[in-house]
């Protein structure tokens, strides 16, 4: 059999091949576009089944608007948090001299820790920070300071900040070392014999190349924050004032009343993480120009 | 003689129409019509909760062809109606055949067309206030409102209301349910309003109100629903909770932590519980025998090892059916007479103002 | 300087990290007054709940690594053999459960295949199964195609084929024995990946009224005291295994390939 190239048959090759991915393209449409589609859809319609912008304006209640601004509240800090130590921490270990082999667990560390969240890292943090705590006792007997009185409370939006780090930092660790490496030394070296200081070289060269990874990650990390409800049921129930919280508690019963508000809300969702996750990939693109 | 024989017959088909309204099917039909369907569907039954693991256990093994499929035990009362609206189109396994609710949630239910009625075999020894007439709610059980403590955290146990109140407390006092849909909360906002002096009711719902208010602000107040694992944690340590959950609770924990059970001296609240067959439960039947076990001798008691007053205690203790021993465990009667019964149009007008005002006067979230 | 700083950000970072994983192990073990003791553990391993939520979870992962491969493997080899055009848009969908949140995905389930739907997959237990199986593979969806694609490139794919096609292998002959043992490594990692992630998932086990491990742990947070920090210990120790068995697989593929 010659085989015939391609391009002299094209009309009666495609649709075959086409065929191949017809499983894959089934299964995303069943299981991933379809129902998205129908909370989106469902965010527009009225109980009667016509288009409304009703549900959204009625997103505008306070206890509704309170929990997007504490997610969005809570996804920005730790963001920034996990970003900033993250970054301390991987840059410690590519540029700060320290001994080769201790990359290795991190990575393997940041890669176990980043799979932690959820139920098992509420108990880990209960069992650590919470009034019984070992640190939070610990820090009591031997050194008399009650965190509680200094107004630290493990159940409270800033407990869950510190919980939520334990997942946010090992992602930016992740993500940021492959960034970091592709730093080259030559550049550090040129910039050197130019006369800049180190302060200046990260200012002017190194921190301006990875400002689009940087807050491409970050807004990876607001994503992943956003959209996070395991661990903050586990931890503090659903007297939580998250959207991700009410819109379970909505889901389980309809506690606002309204089922087409719940649309409203996922769909709330899915604009912010998509924004979110939108903003990383077009600045993940323009970096790897960078540090190809 | 022809208004006699006329009244006479009048009587007797009344009669034998509700004697078909009683026992429309024996015992043997349902158990078979059960069989058949293979499954019951329950929701909001911890196991702890009035020794329903045991309860349920016991029925398992009566009937190894049904399936026990447990739904979220967490549920509270207003989440197990809000279950039953959910899943009206669904048969599927998400669906709740049977739910158990506080006594305001169960005339309100049966008012939206949620409840199928049913009446028991030992329907008679149910008291009267506190069943439907038709079926459609009965009670099952009883306790009294008290304060589970946990004594390595805290050094002086809290006897009453007024104390919860106390500096000392600070950070410590917490609801065992969520007070917009739990009736536990719901009716412990109502008790500690009523120890404040105000009538049953609506009143004494706005006057808990009033408490949980001053508790929130003077820091005592902890919104994270309590239970035996968070008071053993430490996140709340002392919990308002029913006596039966709470000595429950004493029992798992087994003195690590030692824990004390307090039925506050003022405010003593007794609140019942009552079953419902849901109208749209797919597996009606298995529903129905499931009543059937749960008011007959086994179930009764098996509620009574879980320290809960069973619905037929009166009939029964006369009858001389209860081990003494399990009438030893129980708490003390003295708090029981000591307790009050709400009537239905209290615990309604409590609930509503309690769920609808929560938010807005105390708003206690987790900030 | 700058070496002082690099162990300062590392260590207290590390204090960060170690500090929960100590109060949780240290917690579980103080279940018996006064000493430390492994009697949570042992109540968790004779808990039958325990066993039967673990189980399904186990089976559960086992069957969404099955589709998972099933789907993706020959999906990403038609891709890169036959459809390069496609790939920006299969792409696209693979990084969609990332946008999305889980709990999203798992309310337009519930809205979609309820029992007056076209597909009524919620009506029945084994339904609902099927329906958290096809959701947790679109969990891992990003994770596995990304494995395997990486795996793929590193293969020079057209040229196997034509060799096993001049030979006359079809389509299936192909897949299994040529394509798939060369990418079993990035395969393993996908799957094992997926095992770390199915075991722990909360959200949409708990709203489709599931009886896996999540909601099992959840509900044991709530009414117990050592066993939740027990389960946490053991739920850790599993995700360490399959993080460890990825990087065991991945370095033993890295000698072989030295090997040829």
């Amino acid at each position: 059999m010659t085989d015939i190239p391609p391009r002299h048959r094209p009309k009666l090759r495609l649709p075959i091949a086409w065929l191949g991915i017809l499983p894959f393209a089934l299964f995303a449409l069943l299981f991933l576009i379809l129902p998205t589609m129908k909370i989106v859809v469902g965010a527009f319609q009225s109980p009667a089944g016509g288009f409304t912008l009703q549900n959204l304006i009625d997103l505008n209640t306070d206890s509704i608007r309170s929990a997007y601004w504490t997610s969005i509240k809570l996804s920005l800090i730790t963001a920034l948090l996990g970003c900033a130590v993250g970054f301390a921490m991987a840059a410690a270990v590519v540029f700060g001299g320290l001994p080769k082999r201790i990359r290795g667990p991190l990575l393997t560390f940041s890669g176990v820790a980043s799979n932690f969240a959820g139920v098992p890292l509420a108990f880990a943090f209960i069992a650590t920070l919470g009034p019984a705590g070992l640190v939070t006792l610990w820090l009591k007997t031997e050194f008399g300071i009650n965190l509680r009185a200094m107004g630290f409370n493990l159940l409270s939006f800033w407990g869950l900040v510190v919980t939520y780090l334990f997942f946010q930092i090992p992602l930016m660790i992740l993500i940021i070392i492959p960034a970091l490496d592709g730093l080259k030394r030559e550049w550090r070296e040129a910039a050197a014999v130019l006369g800049a200081t180190g302060a200046q070289y990260w200012r002017m060269v190194a921190l301006p190349i990875l400002f689009p990874s940087l807050l491409g990650t970050f807004a990876l990390l607001f994503a992943n924050s956003f959209g996070a409800v395991a661990t903050a049921f586990a931890l503090t129930g659903p007297q939580l004032n998250i959207v991700p919280i009410k819109l379970f508690a909505q889901i389980r019963g309809d506690v606002l009343g309204n089922p087409n508000l719940g649309y409203a809300l996922a769909f709330g969702m899915i604009v912010i993480t998509g924004l979110a996750n939108v903003t990383y990939i077009v600045l993940r693109t323009r970096s790897e120009r960078w540090l190809k | 003689m022809k208004i006699r024989t006329a009244l006479g017959l009048t009587a007797s088909l009344v009669a034998s129409l509700s004697a078909t309204v009683v026992f429309s099917q024996s015992l043997a039909d349902i158990e078979t019509a059960a069989k058949a369907e293979g499954m019951l569907t329950t929701i909001a039954l911890p196991h702890d909760w009035c020794g329903y693991g045991g309860v349920i256990e016991g029925f398992k093994a009566k009937y190894p062809e049904i399936k026990v499929n447990e739904l979220n035990p967490d549920a509270g009362s207003a989440d197990e109606v809000e279950a039953i609206k959910a899943n009206k189109d669904n048969k599927g396994p998400q669906a709740p055949d049977v739910i158990d609710v506080g006594l305001a949630f169960g005339p309100s239910a049966k008012a939206e067309g949620l409840t199928q009625a049913h009446q028991v075999a030992t329907w008679a020894e149910i008291p009267d206030g506190i069943k439907d007439a038709e079926g459609h709610w009965y009670a099952d059980y009883y306790g009294v409102m008290s304060f589970l403590v946990n004594k390595d955290l805290v050094a002086n146990v809290p006897q009453d209301w007024a104390d919860l109140l106390k500096p000392e407390y600070a950070g410590q006092v917490s609801l065992a349910g969520d007070p917009r849909a739990s009736n536990q909360a719901i009716l412990a906002v109502l008790a500690a309003g009523m120890s404040t002096g105000a009538a049953p009711g609506e009143a004494a719902g706005k006057a808990g109100l009033e408490y949980f208010k001053a508790l929130n602000d003077a820091g005592n107040f902890v919104p994270v629903i309590g239970k035996a694992g968070t008071l053993a944690q430490g996140t709340t340590p002392i919990v308002i909770m029913w006596d039966y959950n709470a000595l429950a609770a004493r029992d798992t924990l087994a003195g690590n932590p030692p824990v004390e059970v307090v039925v506050p001296k003022s405010g003593v609240l007794a609140g019942v519980y009552v079953q419902a067959i849901s109208a749209y439960a797919p597996q009606p039947n298995a529903a129905k025998l499931w009543m059937e076990y749960l008011y007959s001798d086994e179930g009764q008691l098996g509620w009574l090892k879980g320290y809960c007053h069973p619905a037929r205690f009166n009939a029964m203790a006369a009858a001389g059916k209860i081990p003494q021993d399990l009438l030893d465990a129980l708490p003390p009667a003295a708090a029981y007479e000591a307790a009050y019964f709400p009537t239905l149009e209290e615990v309604d007008a409590n609930k509503a103002a309690v769920t609808g005002g929560w938010d807005a006067t105390v708003g206690a979230n987790v900030e | 300087m700058t070496r002082i700083f690099a162990w300062a950000a590392l260590l207290l970072g590390c204090l960060y990290f170690l500090l929960p994983l100590v109060g949780m192990t240290e917690f579980s073990l103080k279940m018996r007054r006064g000493v430390y003791s492994f009697d949570a553990y042992v109540k968790v391993f004779e808990d039958p709940t325990f066993w039967a939520t673990f189980s399904y979870s186990l089976t559960l992962a086992a069957a969404t690594i099955v589709f998972g491969v099933l789907l993706v493997v020959p999906t990403a080899y038609w891709v890169r053999l036959k459809l390069p055009q496609a790939r920006p848009v299969v792409e696209f969908i693979t990084l969609l459960p990332l946008v999305i949140p889980a709990i999203v995905i798992v309310f337009g389930y519930i809205r979609l295949y309820n029992t007056s739907s076209f597909l009524p997959l919620t009506g029945s237990a084994f339904g609902t199964d099927v329906l958290l199986t096809m959701g947790y593979a679109t969990l891992a969806l990003p994770y596995m195609y990304r494995a395997v694609d990486t795996g793929l490139r590193t293969i020079d794919v057209a040229t196997l084929t034509e060799a096993a096609q001049s030979l006359g292998a079809g389509w299936f002959t192909i897949l299994t024995r040529i394509i798939l043992p060369n990418v079993l490594v990035a395969v393993l990692s996908g799957a094992f990946l997926t095992l770390a992630i199915v075991i722990g998932e909360f959200t949409m086990a708990a709203l489709l009224n599931r009886p896996a491990f999540g909601p099992f742990m959840q509900l044991l947070g709530a009414n117990r005291a050592y066993e939740p920090p027990a389960l946490a210990v053991i739920a850790f120790a599993i995700t360490w295994a399959c993080m460890g068995l990825i990087q065991l697989v991945t370095r033993f593929s890295k000698h072989e390939r030295a090997k040829a």
